[in-house]
């Protein structure tokens, strides 16, 4: 394995742990998506990677180096690790190239006019950080972090502020980067849609440890728990042979007859689809379909049994 | 294979405090003196004067001195903040003008504000005589005694003000029109927006510049003895000049530090708690059209504390100067100048370089011992300068033991020295306020791209706080030219600067004559200010 995280323990109080025993690990060029709710220590998890904060115990090895244990402890000026912070701190006394090249090693020099044309920011390099859009100033940051290669990618919501119009190509562009250089990645992030487009594997974090990391279909369609499934969208709850299952709003049709008839409350117009809000047997429910519905009228759904979705009890009533 | 590369826990666990360790070495130097005043209070048998005082005095000096700064907070309160709101929000004739006029009460030390002040209120002069042989009838509602408690706290509002109006108008501008728009919108008026949202998001900046306001009055001697005000500093003086007792004038130095040290603490965990962060790299604030029924006031507002904190008095010593000007010793002027110059210079260079020191100590390490260290550096500040100078004359004396240090007295290193330990804390604040704006990525960035400490505050921490450590370097520089009781005591054997030379003649009741020097204090200072002022707003990007 290429990251490898063993038992990781951190925590600024030792009697509330932020992260409590963690263990996975990362093949060489994969991306890993960290997803939880804010607070829940995944910034931290991200400092823990690069140093800048130590852990309370456990191991952290990175291409057969470990970085991080109770005997050894790697600086961060010293690990091959780039860093994505979520507020693009540019240094306001350089420009945007004096930024990207800040303290760079001669040798990758080399990939300077390729960052700049890949961020499309070939036309700004003399501008300073406040003559610039918080777009342009976290494209400058994510050249920053790629031209200097590094061992280990980590980007803490990197695609916040980028405008809809740039961030699919961006988003794009960087799986190009990271895939052509084999860069390991760990992104966090709140959008769950960058998540399932660029990940390998999906890490869900959730009070100090992890409940599933799997790669994004997996997770999607056979979640851990009833947080996991959540996290990654809608989930409806149905009854199914008097046992309760829960089953994605894309896997119910609607049909003329059936058992399950959804009370319309709300039809949502999503471009090429509508997003139906109904009840279901006094339960929140949400279906697609290709043509709206009135309020108050009863639609029929029906589903294949293959597509739903059972938790046991333990896990089914998991954070709810 | 696993290969273990890196540093062991222990040299991690002390790698920064390495640098707290040099703070903990230089700051100890630094209040050596100051200790051994206190460890000589502790240790000197005898009698003193502490029970006559506590049983008599001291109820006197701490009511009049919390109401001499409860007034004077108020006054300069007023006088800082309404200019500040008008000058960074709204854009109107003139506003460039009082923009930079607005710091120039800074360049008249606050005694010489109040010996002129008293000359021109006194029976004697331009007022009074005026209305004694123009307008008799209503002269004697004017004619009073006011050498008043209320009348000080007026003037040292005025002298005072731009301390708060500085911060205000940085903070003001930098919150910026954002939250201005959002305020009007949700149907606040522009008194509402003041009160609700922009005082409460200032207020850190604002009670860091009050502080200051309250350490100048708890340090203020000269004003306030002439005005006759009992306060701990007079106290002090009086119990150690008048009974010649020195053990009662520092039981009294302590309880002012203790009451400075809580101020310090009170400060600290005020702003902690109120902290707010301007945007970074956010661009520069767009300035409001002032409604025409609204000029007035704003004129008014803005050309009230020039008029009286600057003007009137500026005025008044340029008019005793030409007065005087024949009696002038032009070549004994240049070389009190040049004194002047050369001391405030070596004193704030070396300030501002152990400011820069420990404040970047302290963002460094994050520690508490690191915070401590800072707060008690600044304690100087609030000891009275002559109490400064008696502790370094206790600590040369007493080591001249060990080595011949008795000659050191009377010249220009103790003079320097004492002088820093009083200072520091002036130079301390533009670079802590600077250093507190910048987000902690700025370092966690520059170590993920791999520069240590040093690195770290050579390409990154200097160079963005170069102009904070110049405008230390010149406020530091404005308020050392002011500077009187340390000179006073510690000068070399006939080494003279303008500030001693104007209170020699000022007490001698010769104001004629000290205006000439007390003029070249204030345009000297003058001219600083409008640097200064070019400086903060080009570094802040305040509009």
């Amino acid at each position: 394995m290429y990251l490898e995280v063993k038992d990781l323990i951190k925590y600024y109080n030792p009697k509330n742990q932020l992260i409590r025993k963690i263990n996975f690990s990362v093949n060489k060029g994969e991306i890993v998506s960290f997803i939880g709710e804010s607070g829940c220590g995944k910034t931290t998890f991200l400092k823990c990677l690069s140093g800048l904060e130590k852990i309370n115990d456990g191991q952290i090895i990175l291409n057969n180096e470990v970085l991080n244990d109770k005997a050894t402890y790697v600086k961060p000026q010293k690990r091959k690790v780039s860093y994505i912070f979520q507020d693009y701190p540019l240094f306001p006394h350089l420009n945007l190239i004096e930024n990207i090249t800040f303290n760079l090693d001669s040798i990758y020099e080399k990939n300077l006019s390729y960052m700049l044309s890949l961020t499309n920011l070939e036309n700004l390099q003399f501008r300073y950080p406040h003559q610039l859009s918080g777009g342009e100033q976290q494209r400058a940051c994510i050249a920053r972090s790629l031209i200097r290669e590094p061992d280990l990618l980590l980007m803490d919501e990197p695609f916040s502020n980028l405008d809809n119009s740039i961030k699919e190509s961006i988003i794009d562009e960087i799986y190009k980067i990271i895939r052509h250089t084999k860069t390991t990645t760990i992104l966090v992030t709140h959008d769950i849609k960058d998540a399932l487009n660029i990940s390998d594997r999906i890490l869900v974090f959730k009070a100090g440890i992890i409940q599933q990391y799997a790669d994004p279909i997996k997770l999607y369609c056979e979640p851990a728990n009833r947080y996991c499934a959540k996290i990654l969208g809608d989930i409806n709850q149905i009854t199914f042979d008097q046992e309760v299952r829960f089953i994605r709003p894309e896997n119910l049709r609607v049909v003329d007859n059936s058992d399950y008839s959804i009370l319309v409350e709300k039809c949502y117009f999503q471009g090429n689809i509508y997003k139906i809000k109904g009840i279901l047997d006094n339960l929140p429910c949400h279906f697609f379909s290709k043509k709206p519905y009135q309020r108050n009228i009863k639609v029929c759904v029906d589903f294949d049994e293959k597509d739903l979705i059972f938790f046991d009890s333990l896990c089914l009533s998991y954070f709810e | 294979m696993i290969n273990l590369v890196g540093n062991n826990n222990f040299y991690v666990k002390y790698e920064n405090k390495r640098w707290i360790l040099v703070s903990i070495l230089i700051s100890f130097f630094i209040l050596l003196p100051i200790l051994s005043v206190f460890f000589k209070n502790f240790f000197q048998d005898g009698e003193n004067s502490f029970d006559y005082i506590w049983n008599t005095l001291i109820l006197e000096y701490s009511l009049s001195t919390i109401y001499l700064i409860f007034l004077t907070s108020f006054f300069s309160l007023i006088l800082g903040i309404f200019p500040a709101w008008y000058i960074s929000l709204y854009k109107f004739p003139l506003r460039n003008f009082y923009d930079i006029v607005l710091f120039l009460p800074l360049a008249i030390p606050s005694y010489i504000m109040s010996f002129t002040y008293s000359d021109i209120l006194s029976f004697t002069g331009p007022i009074q005589s005026f209305l004694r042989n123009k307008l008799p009838y209503i002269y004697p509602f004017f004619n009073k005694d006011y050498l008043q408690i209320e009348i000080l706290s007026i003037l040292l509002g005025f002298a005072l003000s731009p301390y708060v109006y500085s911060v205000s108008r940085i903070s003001f501008s930098l919150i910026g029109s954002a939250y201005f728009n959002l305020s009007r919108n949700l149907g606040l008026s522009s008194f509402k927006i003041f009160y609700k949202v922009i005082l409460p998001l200032s207020r850190p900046a604002i009670l860091s510049g009050l502080f200051l306001v309250i350490m100048e009055v708890l340090n203020e001697y000269g004003a306030v003895k002439y005005f006759g005000v009992n306060t701990f500093t007079t106290g002090i003086f009086k119990a150690w000049f008048s009974f010649g007792d020195v053990k009662t004038s520092i039981q009294l130095a302590s309880i002012l530090l203790v009451i400075v040290f809580i101020l310090l603490r009170v400060e600290k965990i005020s702003t902690k708690k109120t902290k707010f962060h301007y945007k970074i790299n956010a661009k520069s604030n767009t300035l409001i059209d002032l409604d025409k029924r609204k000029l007035f006031t704003a004129h008014t507002i803005c050309m009230f504390p020039i008029l009286f904190g600057f003007f009137v008095p500026f005025l008044h010593i340029l008019n005793n100067s030409i007065m005087a000007i024949k009696t002038i010793n032009i070549s004994h002027l240049f070389e009190l100048t040049l004194n002047s110059i050369l001391i405030s210079f070596l004193s704030a260079f070396l300030i501002v370089f152990l400011a820069t020191f420990f404040q970047y100590c302290e963002r460094l390490s994050r520690s508490k011992v690191a915070g401590l260290i800072n707060s008690l550096i600044s304690l100087g500040y609030a000891i009275p300068g002559a109490v400064v100078g008696l502790g370094i004359i206790i600590l040369f004396t007493s080591i001249n033991y060990y080595f011949d240090s008795v000659y050191l007295i009377g010249t220009l290193f103790t003079l320097i020295y004492a002088l820093v330990i009083r200072f520091l804390a002036v130079g301390k604040s533009p670079i802590k306020s600077s250093l507190e704006k910048h987000p902690k990525s700025y370092d966690e960035t520059g170590k993920i791209l791999g520069l240590y400490s040093l690195g770290l505050f050579r390409k990154v921490f200097f160079p963005i706080n170069i102009s904070a450590m110049i405008i230390a370097f010149i406020i530091t520089f404005v308020d050392l030219m002011k500077e009187l009781p340390i000179t006073l005591i510690l000068r070399p054997f006939n080494f003279d600067t303008l500030a001693t030379q104007t209170y020699e003649f000022a007490i001698e009741e010769m104001l004629v004559k000290s205006s000439i020097y007390s003029l070249v204090i204030i345009l000297i200072g003058a001219s600083m200010l409008i640097i200064l002022k070019k400086f903060i707003y080009k570094y802040n990007y305040v509009s």
